[in-house]
């Protein structure tokens, strides 16, 4: 039998055996379990009876329909205008000549590294009542209201579009130029070309960048928490029943709703669109300015690429000016005030939050590649099943992880609440995709050979991959890290419901203070990070350098 | 790699070293920056290290019954005695009878010592000047005005079930009113509402910045965090009469630390720590403590009387009726 064969492979190895089952034990804990605690929650009445009367009452009633229904139109919304403008930046930077085409991607990626609320925060201090655009310029003329679904709109767009760029900008490259060429050489005009080549050629492409963006439009917390103004959506509805009310079960019950859609979207991006996928790597390198259109189009082009380049500096731009001034829409003479705050009050957030980062960081990545080391080499039965468990809490918004942590571990044997541990351990899993991803990735890359001849001359698999792999690995790993690091150091959805008093992070004090309309503070906290992640980047930058270099020199 | 392993090991020891200090461990209702007073004070009397937590009362009974069976706090400081009331009824109180409470009015605080009152407050409106003139209107000065067609989608003000402020003025609304009028009037008012908050002071910062014109809050959040600081914001008191509370702090039941729990409340009630309260406008309890012109008394306004353990206990059901009718009634 193959699968006994394959299990006495794996018993054969000891270290390798007892390794799996840790992974399957933590997978099994801090992936699955809280995930079904959640489901199990909502599927129980006030005494804890089975009972479906949580679902009843979420779809009869029009309270629980309605941030259902509002959290799906601005998924759509913001995922159709994501890709759109998505694709046109992906197209300018692939396929035509705009000038500073590296400004345009540094500055789209900046929505992605950032604290979750810069955006949402400058919407306010911009367009808000007393907003510099709607008071200071346009003297209260038009009727704009930020709070809601056209604002939230306006933020989860310039929040999350850089994704759909980013993933469209990789499809792009990928279809081979030749087949434009091609078409261009029969005589079809370049808008043909574009209409019957490469715009179907991208189709699974925009589907993708679709589907991720409306997932995490979905999972948002922190926008709509600030933004929403009596726009409810399932995220904050959900957040609002649980450590408003503790109405467990409708709160998870709302979770639930929301993890559907987006474990759907996530189930089609991954193993549906990406087989159907039509990418024509060659490995000839693709010409550029190909379908260089007119001058007309290019302008047109070159004009919508700037208007949202200048949007994304002028957001940020207007947060790091209001952290700098003493009291914003009052007094804007400029002050360190907001900066003496942070590091008065803040401090301790600011140490919590680079420790647990700190200590999560490498604990993920090793984690990780460890994971992309059993499933891109060896051989076990269960071997999908875990990788994509390994992958699901990316899929899962933040909240209904949160919430799920809350429930698990809560209470004898895991009691972890209020600990370091609880948040350590949300950062570790919720980023173990990227490291899981990013390992596979490059492991494919090494000729299998080379940890033959190791595990040939003796060496155990254990001493092969901490000597062979790993040391191979390095640059994925550390890429893995500056992103776990990142996106720990700026996660709230989760996170919020397990901050205690003994461990508290500086992404929500931001949300306090924004809640309290404390903005200049809030912005102070949220550049106090922004530095943080800036020096985190170029000290991991100089490590992986480092290692890299010696690697050079051994060989 | 070695290295790696080693920085990650100091971080875990000084992870573990953080952790073991003795500390009290707090959660506040009280506004950051205003909990941060006393806690220092706190901090630099006794060489106690308080590690607190900020969130609206309703937050702070919610996370307090999730931790029922592993309290992760020993002390809950601010936030109205109604909701110490209601959290005493679900079980989640210890009581500790204060020798410093003996100045305290009975009606301060709970007979068995379950919680013990540290201020008074009461509900006032806070507006935007600024708009106030551009609107033509004068500022709201009953409940009624509130519902003036010029406020509509002008008014903030916090969720009753995650605010104690706004679970006190519903409450004062019922006592005033009877509960159906109080509803019908809140289905009007809700009518007015650009957005709810999660905490019952956020409204006067949004009111003074212009994000709305007016909030329904306690009267000495609206000094401090709106006149006090610059921003155009007028306080106004309803005249058919406004609701109050009395500010009240408590043990936490099995909490890990009640000893320093129980410090911090004796602390807190002497005249030295009640005195700091001149920095929020508060009116403090201890008759020896100085209050602050500008201190909205209790005695000065038409204050409803409320039955605190009448609205405690019946805050379940009565935040039930406004989520059904009010919050997401048509």
């Amino acid at each position: 039998m193959y699968f006994t064969k394959q299990l006495k492979r794996i018993f054969n190895e000891p270290t390798l055996f007892i390794t799996l089952l840790a992974i399957w034990l933590l997978l099994g804990v801090f992936v699955i379990y809280p995930i079904v605690m959640v489901a199990m929650t909502s599927l129980k009445d006030y005494d804890g009876n089975f009972s479906l009367n949580t679902y009843k009452m979420l779809f009869t009633k029009v309270y629980f329909r309605r941030p259902l229904f509002n959290s799906l139109k601005l998924g759509a919304t913001v995922a159709s205008i994501s890709a759109i403008i998505g694709y046109i930046f992906a197209f300018a930077v692939t396929r035509i000549n705009v000038p500073g085409k590296r400004i345009f991607t540094t500055v789209a990626t900046f929505p992605i590294v950032s604290p979750p609320f810069v955006i949402a925060l400058a919407a306010i201090l911009l367009f808000g009542r007393n907003g510099i655009i709607t008071h200071d310029i346009l003297k209260d003329s038009l009727k704009i209201d930020i709070y809601g679904f056209g604002g939230l709109s306006l933020v989860e767009t310039l929040a999350y579009f850089p994704t759909a760029f980013l993933s469209l900008e990789g499809i792009l490259r990928s279809i081979n130029p030749a087949l434009e060429e091609a078409s261009l050489s029969m005589g079809y005009s370049k808008w043909r070309t574009f209409w019957k080549v490469t715009f179907p050629l991208s189709m699974p492409g925009i589907f993708s960048a679709w589907l991720l963006v409306f997932a995490q439009s979905m999972a948002d917390f922190g926008n709509p928490m600030i933004l929403s103004g009596n726009y409810q959506v399932l995220s904050v509805a959900a957040y609002l029943e649980i450590t408003g009310s503790f109405n467990l079960s409708t709160g998870s019950g709302l979770a639930i709703l929301l993890l559907i859609p987006t474990i759907v979207a996530f189930t089609l991006q991954k193993y549906w669109l990406s087989k159907k996928s039509y990418v024509t790597i060659t490995g000839k390198p693709s010409t550029m300015s190909i379908l260089e259109p007119s001058k007309a189009v290019k302008t047109l082009f070159t004009v919508v690429l700037l208007i949202f380049t200048a949007a994304i500096l002028m957001f940020y731009g207007t947060v790091f000016y209001g952290s700098f001034t003493k009291l914003w829409g009052v007094d804007h003479t400029l002050s360190l005030k907001n900066y003496k705050f942070v590091f008065d009050v803040g401090l301790e957030y600011i140490k919590d939050t680079i420790i647990l980062a700190a200590v999560a960081t490498p604990i993920s990545g090793i984690l990780g590649m460890l994971i992309a080391y059993f499933v891109s080499r060896k051989e076990f039965p269960g071997k999908r099943l875990t990788e994509a468990t390994s992958l699901l809490t990316f899929a899962i918004p933040g909240t209904v992880v949160g919430i799920g942590y809350l429930l698990s571990f809560n209470d004898r044997p895991l009691m972890l609440t209020g600990t370091a541990a609880i948040i350590v351990l949300i950062f570790v899993f919720r980023n173990l995709p990227v490291g899981v991803q990013n390992g596979v990735a490059a492991l494919e890359q090494i000729d299998r050979s080379i940890e033959e001849a190791s595990l040939d001359m003796g060496a155990s698999s254990a001493t092969t991959f901490w000597k062979v792999t790993l040391p191979l690995i390095t640059p994925a790993f550390f890429s893995g890290l500056f992103f776990t690091f990142v996106k720990s150091m700026t996660a709230i959805s989760a996170v919020i419901f397990v901050v205690s008093g003994s461990w508290n992070l500086v992404t929500v004090a931001i949300l306090g203070s924004v809640e309290n309309s404390d903005l200049a503070q809030a912005a102070a906290y949220s550049y106090v990070l922004i530095f943080i992640v800036v020096v985190m980047m170029f000290l991991l930058r100089m490590l992986t350098y480092r290692f890299s270099y010696e690697r050079k020199i051994a060989r | 790699m070695r290295k790696v392993t080693l920085l990650l090991l100091g971080v875990l020891i000084i992870a573990t070293m953080v952790i073991s200090a003795p500390v009290l461990h707090m959660y506040t209702a009280l506004d950051v920056n205003e909990a941060k007073i006393y806690i220092e004070a706190f901090e630099k009397a006794t060489g106690i290290k308080v590690d607190w937590v900020r969130m609206s009362s309703g937050e702070v009974v919610a996370r307090l019954t999730a931790e029922r069976n592993n309290p992760r706090a020993s002390i809950w400081f601010g936030g109205p005695a109604v909701d110490f009331i209601a959290a005493k009824k679900r079980g989640l109180l210890e009581p500790y009878k204060s020798p410093n409470a003996w100045s305290l009015d009975l009606t301060f605080k709970d007979y068995d010592g379950y919680w013990t009152g540290f201020y008074l407050g009461v509900i006032g409106f806070a507006s935007n000047t600024e708009q106030l003139k551009e609107l033509g209107v004068e500022a709201p000065t009953s409940w009624q005005d509130l519902l003036k067609p010029e406020f509509k989608g002008r008014i903030s003000v916090a969720y009753p079930y995650t605010s104690g402020t706004s679970y006190t003025i519903l409450a004062g609304l019922i006592a005033l009113m009877g509960e159906d009028e109080a509803f019908d009037y809140y289905k009007k008012l809700d009518k007015q509402i650009h957005h709810y908050n999660k905490s019952g002071s956020a409204c006067v910062t949004q009111v003074g910045l212009g994000e709305v014109t007016v909030g329904i809050s306690f009267a000495h959040d609206i000094v401090k965090k709106g006149v006090s600081k610059g921003y155009p914001v007028k306080l106004t008191i309803p005249k058919e009469g406004t609701s109050y509370e009395i500010g009240a702090m408590a043990v936490v039941k099995g909490g890990p630390e009640p000893e320093l729990a129980h410090k911090f409340i004796d602390w807190m009630l002497t005249a030295e720590a009640q005195s700091l309260m001149k920095n929020w406008f508060r009116v403090p309890l201890n008759p020896d403590a100085e209050v602050v012109e500008g201190a909205v008394r209790i005695t000065d306004v038409n204050v409803i009387p409320l039955d605190f353990v009448y609205f405690g206990n019946a805050k379940d059901r009565i935040i039930e009726r406004w989520k059904n009718e009010i919050q997401y009634g048509d």
